[in-house]
């Protein structure tokens, strides 16, 4: 065996340079391959990151249209069949979920802190300056959870919440586009038919937050009472003491909210409620489903290499027929040449892919310091599975792509061969 | 009887065109001889060397070997023979480039099971007074060294057979000697020499003598007083 790996090592440092050439398609391959894994762990903890910035160990309820309403629709009219739930939540507003539901969920064990939130839509106008933007109500819990700064202010309390107070937090691309340079605090917004204070800004948060710094953060009560004229929530976030426990306490949220809105059948649930992990699971869907495709990518410039690799086989079988004929007259077996090339065509790949594996690590953690020089939270990493992978991938187009020429040159003829010198 | 040989033919099939090489050759070779096959080229010398060589196989006639018929054997055991119990000397040596002696010996070692490599190599190396060129690249050497490297490389194994195509057609005539005196020698310790040449002088080193013309045996002489060349030393050992 040693014999073997001796043999072919001679053969691949016999011509460096096109042992380079002969592996740079596999190098490719391989390092694009690391690549889409580390990029993508990075981009994971990015995601990560941005989600927490909602509140770590959370769980999101939203309010959904029961799929038993959806399907007696869809018996009427087969076009709506497909009817997407989204589409279904705006035609057709749930008013089930309540302030008191909050406050019912808050005295569930492993739950921390809850809020209660409804979006509006109103134009703002300070001054000159108006836009039309979106409007979030929750009450004051929202500032114990969610992981927004506020840059210059305060929040605003529970009481102010209770009083209908026209108090308003502001996120940080509006306050400059009605504000400009001029210091908001204390000034008089107009949202809607009535005049807010601004109490506070928000620091920019910029990602997924970047949604964030283009509204207008009212008191629940008074967007309900005032702007909706409604009593009902858009959706609530739910902070957890333990994060472990998170799918035994969705179960006894869902107890909660089906006592309070008279629901025996789960089919006729009006709501839904997703842990954090959950949440991650829906992106990672997505994520797997790009990586998937980068890697289907990646492998044809793989394959690509490989047969580069079986070409340079064949050229080398050619060139060392002689040396086959020697080889054999002195009492190589068939399979004894077999292994030798085939274990070179594997030690050249199998090198494409070591280096591969190195240039795609640097060239991913060139795109982490990037990432982090413009702020993105980008942890830098090169999974282990991707490297198993990767050796695994190198390896077996070495195997698949050296057998023919490895087979070729072990049946050749002892004579034959070694008068083609 | 060592090697017998009865009616050996062998054809070339080239696209319809057939060529007859050997046409029904039959030899006994009896173990410890030195036995020179001549005759001009295009007679089928190398082509009966190949044959009971084991590197090619011949169109009909039987070929027994130690008593036994290679017919039956696989290509494995044909693989084995020639590493176990024959030797090969090639006219263009066939050294592999850029590879020390010392490898180049222990080369036929990697695909026997026998252990200890360094130490055989050494010790065939030494056997043909290269000792002390153990490292040295086979591009580093000359000719005659080159050749006494291919001896050592067909002795390492401890075959009973030594064939020799050709040995010093590709050396001048003092290297030539040198390696026709090592064969001489290893004859004498008991090895069976078979060696292929064109030149008479090379062939009389054998104590026996058989042409070959047109793929046929015209003549089997005995050479009762065979040619001994006394070792010349070659002047490019000296240089290291």
């Amino acid at each position: 065996m040693k014999s073997y790996f001796l043999q072919a090592i001679r053969g691949i440092t016999h011509n460096k340079s096109r042992t380079f050439l002969t592996t740079l398609g596999i190098m490719i391959g391989i390092g694009t391959v690391i690549m889409v894994f580390s990029t993508g762990e990075g981009f994971k903890s990015y995601i990560n990151s941005q989600i927490e910035m909602f509140g770590t160990n959370t769980i999101t309820i939203e309010t959904v249209v029961p799929a038993s309403t959806k399907t007696r629709d869809a018996g009427d009219k087969a076009d709506n069949a497909n009817m997407d739930n989204n589409v279904a939540n705006r035609a057709i507003p749930i008013k089930t979920f309540k302030n008191k539901d909050i406050q019912d969920i808050k005295n569930v064990a492993n739950v921390k802190n809850a809020y209660g939130s409804a979006f509006g839509q109103e134009v703002v106008t300070y001054k000159d300056n108006s836009k039309t933007t979106l409007i979030l109500g929750a009450d004051a819990s929202r500032f114990e959870i969610d992981k927004g700064v506020i840059e210059f202010g305060r929040p605003y309390t529970n009481e102010e919440n209770s009083s209908l107070a026209q108090v308003a937090i502001l996120g940080h691309t509006l306050a400059e586009d009605l504000f400009g340079d001029s210091d908001p605090l204390g000034e008089l917004v107009r949202v809607g038919n009535y005049n807010f204070e601004v109490i506070g800004v928000y620091e920019p948060r910029g990602g997924l937050g970047s949604f964030d710094d283009e509204q207008i953060f009212i008191p629940i009560t008074t967007l309900q009472k005032k702007i909706l004229g409604t009593d009902y929530l858009g959706y609530g976030i739910v902070e957890l003491i333990d994060g472990d426990k998170a799918d035994s306490t969705s179960l006894d949220i869902q107890d909660v909210l089906r006592r309070n809105h008279d629901i025996d059948d789960p089919l006729k649930d009006d709501f839904s409620i997703k842990t954090q992990e959950q949440n991650m699971e829906t992106f990672n869907v997505i994520l797997s489903a790009t990586t998937f495709l980068l890697i289907a990518i990646a492998l044809i410039s793989l394959v690509v290499g490989g047969v580069g690799v079986m070409n340079i086989m064949y050229v080398v079988v050619t060139e060392r027929i002689g040396e086959i004929g020697l080889k054999k007259a002195l009492g190589a077996r068939n399979k004894d040449i077999l292994y030798e090339f085939l274990i070179e065509a594997i030690l050249l790949t199998l090198l494409g892919g070591i280096v591969g594996i190195i240039s795609g690590s640097m060239l991913s953690f060139g795109v982490a310091k990037l990432a982090q020089n413009f702020g993105f939270a980008w942890k830098f990493s090169v999974p282990i599975y991707g490297i198993i992978l990767s050796i695994s991938i190198s390896t077996m187009i070495g195997i698949v792509f050296g057998v023919f020429p490895a087979k070729n040159a072990s049946k050749l003829n002892p004579i034959e061969a070694l008068n083609k010198e | 009887m060592l090697i017998e040989l009865k009616n050996i033919t062998k054809e070339y099939d080239n696209s319809g065109v057939v060529t007859k090489v050997l046409r029904g050759v039959s030899l006994s070779v009896k173990e410890g001889e030195f036995l020179s096959i001549m005759g001009p080229s295009g007679s089928g010398k190398s082509t009966l060397m190949h044959i009971i060589g084991f590197l090619d196989r011949a169109t009909d006639g039987t070929y027994l070997f130690d008593g036994e018929n290679i017919k039956d054997f696989s290509d494995d055991e044909l693989a084995y023979i020639r590493n176990e119990r024959i030797g090969f000397v090639f006219q263009s040596f066939n050294l592999l480039a850029r590879t020390s002696v010392l490898d180049n010996v222990i080369l036929p070692l990697t695909y026997s099971k026998k252990k200890n490599h360094q130490e055989l190599a050494t010790k065939a190396l030494e056997a043909v007074g290269l000792g002390n060129r153990l490292n040295f690249l086979s591009n580093q050497i000359s000719g005659g060294q080159k050749q006494r490297v291919a001896i050592a490389r067909a002795l390492v194994c401890d075959p009973k057979v030594i064939f020799a195509d050709e040995p010093t057609g590709n050396l001048d005539s003092k290297s030539g000697t040198t390696v026709m005196s090592i064969l001489g020698k290893l004859n004498e310790e008991g090895r069976t020499i078979i060696l292929v040449t064109h030149d008479r002088t090379v062939a009389e080193h054998a104590n026996r003598i058989i042409t070959i013309k047109d793929g046929e045996i015209i003549s089997d002489e005995h050479n009762p007083n065979p040619r001994r060349s006394k070792i010349i030393e070659d002047p490019t050992d000296d240089i290291a």
